[in-house]
């Protein structure tokens, strides 16, 4: 690690659905300025764990840290305030609110924010996207594509430290998907952290810094994506699909 | 609102009250009653509509604010107003106890859970008759000591437009965005910082209050209160007014609860044929116009006079 501040920490993190295993003494730490690939098999826990790690789901067990404090029990909007955004694996908007309305909300939450000035940014927000032009469509009538940038405008808006991004590229035309990569690489330069879940291998290792790889709830490999591809563990619980 | 709606409005309203000491009696108490239904309406709308929470517990919190204000004033010998402050106060505490009982539902089982909570008000109404004198109604202390229904008209009239500026700038405020987005996506709501929990339990007290107002006002108005007023037929009868208006917005549901209140009236010479048939307005609603029979005319009327399209965010 490279000893960059930590922004979100899970230890010890246990979850079970009854008799299915969702997460198993999961360990995982988010640092300022990572860009994580987050990958694993179908069912391998990666969306339970960003629940747990953004308040929508309570641990079993074990311990959450935004910012080094401990925030086990707060509700998921504490963890958006202190500035732990996530877009959702199914496009979760307001479908029949406006696109710039959808950007409003979470504009607004925020402390001493004033009207004007969440207007504009809002706005600028849609220009970054390329979005200007839909600000007044109802959400829900936008194309798919469209809505995952959305949702990252959402989470943008927030002005979080980190943003977990549950497959933003599932779905999406290859050339919007090119555009969606483009714009994390520049909001990563900018400053932002992001931990991004995807099956799409080639746009995560296009991506990404630094691989996680999950198997039946527990962590297999976690490194730079070049030492985790050849990481034989990893290939056998692709392979044991 | 723009310029000429806004002076339509206005010269409407300034008739109606000028010559309102010219209207006939009966269809002044008519107006009375739709000003009463037009709160209940408005606030059932903010409720059901912005925030998506069917309850078909706002007739009971009506009744709740009115008995209230009627047992206070007769125990205590308390000023009608401050009997009615009272009983709006006890809604908006009630509401917010049946909000944060109703925090982890939605759907049919929040409109099945305040059903069940409207049903068990009206039958301790009605059993405790030692101390709300049951089925035979409670007499409540009459407002106003007056010849003639005027001054009920210009309080209910005040009351109107006081509740409708509340909530009118309660859902054009940012709360009123978290409130639509809480009823669009819960899970995204919160995601994107929105307090839910904090805010489904202000609707309901907001709601309920308003409804506790107007059951304040009915109560010592007709000067009789029955447990008949939080039932599951007053309940229907509001919800057609809101549904048919226009559930999503306040002026709809409003203009949902004068035409229809008036048309019970109008037909009144068809006795129980009424009801179908405004049952039958409500299945048409929601099979044509689930947004309302009111809504596109009003959705054109505040269009009156604009130029171009610049619609500012989060307005309706």
């Amino acid at each position: 690690m490279s000893g960059s501040a930590e922004l979100v920490r899970g230890a010890g993190l246990n979850k079970h659905y009854g008799g299915i295993v969702a997460n198993v003494d999961m360990d995982f730490t988010v640092e300022e300025g990572d860009l994580i690939g987050l990958i694993g098999p179908n069912g391998s826990g990666k969306t339970t764990l960003i629940n747990i790690l953004t308040g929508h789901l309570a641990p079993d067990s074990g311990e959450i840290f935004v910012g080094g404090q401990r925030t086990n029990g707060r509700p998921p909007h504490i963890y958006a305030a202190m500035g732990v955004a996530r877009s959702f694996q199914v496009t979760q908007l307001f479908g029949r609110m406006t696109v710039l309305e959808n950007l409003l909300v979470p504009g607004l939450t925020r402390r001493h924010s004033r009207r004007e000035a969440v207007v504009r940014h809002a706005r600028e927000t849609l220009e970054f996207l390329h979005m200007g032009h839909v600000e007044q469509l109802e959400a829900k009538n936008l194309s798919g594509g469209q809505q995952k940038l959305l949702e990252l405008g959402r989470c943008l808006m927030l002005e979080p430290s980190v943003l977990f991004l549950d497959e933003p590229f599932a779905g999406v035309h290859p050339t919007l998907r090119d555009e969606l990569i483009l714009r994390i690489q520049e909001l990563h330069q900018q400053g932002r952290t992001f931990v991004v879940v995807d099956h799409d291998m080639e746009s995560i290792l296009r991506l990404s810094r630094r691989l996680v790889v999950m198997a039946r709830g527990s962590k297999i490999a976690d490194g730079p994506p070049a030492e985790v591809q050849a990481n034989q563990a990893v290939l056998a619980a692709y392979v044991g699909l | 609102m723009r310029p000429i709606p806004l002076a339509i409005v206005v010269l409407l309203t300034a008739t109606s009250l000028a010559t309102a000491p010219l209207y006939n009696s009966y269809w002044m108490h008519v107006a009375i009653i739709a000003m009463m239904f037009a709160i209940l309406a408005a606030s059932w709308s903010l409720l059901a509509g912005y925030v998506g929470l069917f309850s078909l517990g706002h007739m009971a919190m009506a009744s709740i604010g009115g008995y209230t204000s009627a047992l206070l004033v007769k125990w205590y010998g308390i000023p009608i107003p401050v009997g009615m402050v009272s009983g709006t106060v006890m809604t908006l505490a009630v509401g917010a106890g049946i909000g944060w009982i109703c925090l982890r539902m939605s759907g049919p089982y929040l409109a099945i859970f305040t059903l069940g909570f409207a049903e068990i008000i009206r039958i301790i109404l009605s059993s405790e008759d030692q101390v709300t004198n049951g089925m035979a109604g409670l007499r409540v202390t009459p407002l106003f000591d007056s010849a003639t229904r005027l001054p009920y008209f210009y309080l209910g009239f005040v009351f109107l437009a006081l509740s409708l500026l509340l909530m009118g700038l309660m859902v054009r405020s940012r709360w009123g965005l978290f409130l639509r987005a809480i009823r669009e996506d819960e899970q995204a709501a919160a995601a994107s910082g929105v307090a839910v929990a904090r805010f489904r339990i202000l609707a309901f007290a907001i709601a309920s209050a308003f409804a506790g107002l107007a059951g304040t006002f009915y109560g010592h108005y007709i000067g009789i209160m029955t447990p008949s007023v939080g039932g599951l037929d007053l309940m229907a009868v509001l919800v057609v007014m809101t549904v048919s208006g226009g559930i999503e917005r306040l002026p709809t549901a409003v203009g949902g609860a004068f035409v229809v209140e008036f048309l019970l009236e109008l037909l009144r010479e068809y006795a129980q044929w009424r009801l179908p048939i405004f049952g039958a307005i409500l299945l048409l609603t929601m099979r044509f116009a689930r947004n309302g029979l009111l809504t596109p005319f009003w959705l054109q009327f505040v269009r009156l006079g604009k130029v171009r399209d610049d619609a500012a965010p989060g307005i309706q």
